[in-house]
């Protein structure tokens, strides 16, 4: 009888450790919330307002090409997809946006690695997080894949450095681009606020 | 590189200097350097005899041809090795730590 008891309070034992362990991972904090005026606010540093649904997060926590983003799977072919990200580090080391820009394009979507034959197709001067930035449309093609992109860039400032906004849009050769990605990309960057200063305005001010 | 060519400025605040080293060769890291405007020293270390001074070893997954990972390191003003990551350089980590060693006075 005392033998049954023990293999009873061992089974208790082993049935609460393995539901603690199914609620610890349960519990992984989200990088966001949702503010009252349905903006997002992301790791309490970036508020701006939200794609559709539809749209799922991607992000990179260290040594990734970019910080967090969007990516949606399009109607269609193989590689019909759109992905826009918010970049702290873009390619490139000048601090003024025209140079940033050919320094960006060297290296961006890994031109030439991937046979894509880049092409600038608009640029402009636009505003962005409350100050002037420069807004680039940009096509590449790669006849060995058959497959095609378009890009925007935004270019703009926090503090002293340079940061990006990017919008990829995958379509086969002959596909046909959707503007409505252009659109909600419009808006993300548009809105796109800091709610304090980045880690390296103040690494170089604190005590 | 492009990461530490970006620093420079914070490095400097630190009392710390950046260096390269590369398996390549003078004229492959010259006109490497000069795709992409960095203005730092880069030292080519094509027989790899460098490496093993900073704990980095040819990687085993290629016989016969020495390939050697990624690797961070920082040294002080006395040549103490006090810093050492692997894989891609964590800009911020580096950062903080520089600020600390300027701070202690063991500067880089």
């Amino acid at each position: 009888m005392k033998r049954n008891w023990v293999l009873i309070l061992i089974a208790v034992m082993v049935l609460g450790l393995w539901l603690s362990g199914c609620a610890t991972t349960e519990t992984k904090k989200r990088p966001y919330i949702m503010s009252q005026q349905g903006t997002l606010i992301w790791d309490d540093e970036f508020e701006f307002k939200p794609p559709p649904s539809g749209w799922k997060i991607i992000e990179v926590e260290v040594g990734g090409e970019f910080g967090f983003g969007f990516m949606r799977v399009d109607s269609g072919p193989f590689p019909s997809q759109s992905m826009f990200v918010y970049d702290e580090e873009p390619f490139g080391c000048s601090t003024q946006f025209e140079n940033r820009e050919a320094e960006f394009f060297k290296r961006y979507l890994w031109s030439s690695a991937m046979s894509l034959d880049m092409q600038i197709l608009e640029k402009q001067k636009v505003q962005v997080l409350g100050m002037e930035g420069l807004a680039v449309v940009a096509e590449g093609k790669d006849p060995v894949k058959k497959e095609k992109v378009k890009s925007k860039v935004v270019f703009g400032k926090r503090g002293d450095r340079v940061v990006a906004f990017y919008l990829t849009q995958w379509r086969p050769i002959d596909g046909i681009y959707d503007v409505s990605a252009f659109e909600v990309f419009d808006r993300f960057w548009g809105s796109f606020r800091y709610l304090k200063k980045s880690f390296y305005e103040t690494i170089a001010q604190d005590p | 590189m492009e990461g530490h060519q970006r620093n420079l400025s914070l490095y400097e605040h630190f009392n710390a200097r950046v260096v390269g080293v590369s398996r390549d060769d003078v004229t492959t890291l010259t006109y490497w350097a000069k795709n992409l405007d960095l203005t730092f020293p880069i030292l080519s270390n094509v027989t790899g005899f460098l490496g093993p001074y900073f704990g980095v070893n040819p990687s085993p997954e290629i016989k016969g041809y020495p390939v050697f990972s990624r690797r961070t390191v920082i040294i002080d003003k006395r040549g103490i090795i006090r810093y050492v990551r692997d894989g891609s350089p964590d800009f911020k980590d580096i950062l903080l730590f520089l600020k600390k060693m300027n701070k202690e006075g063991g500067k880089p």
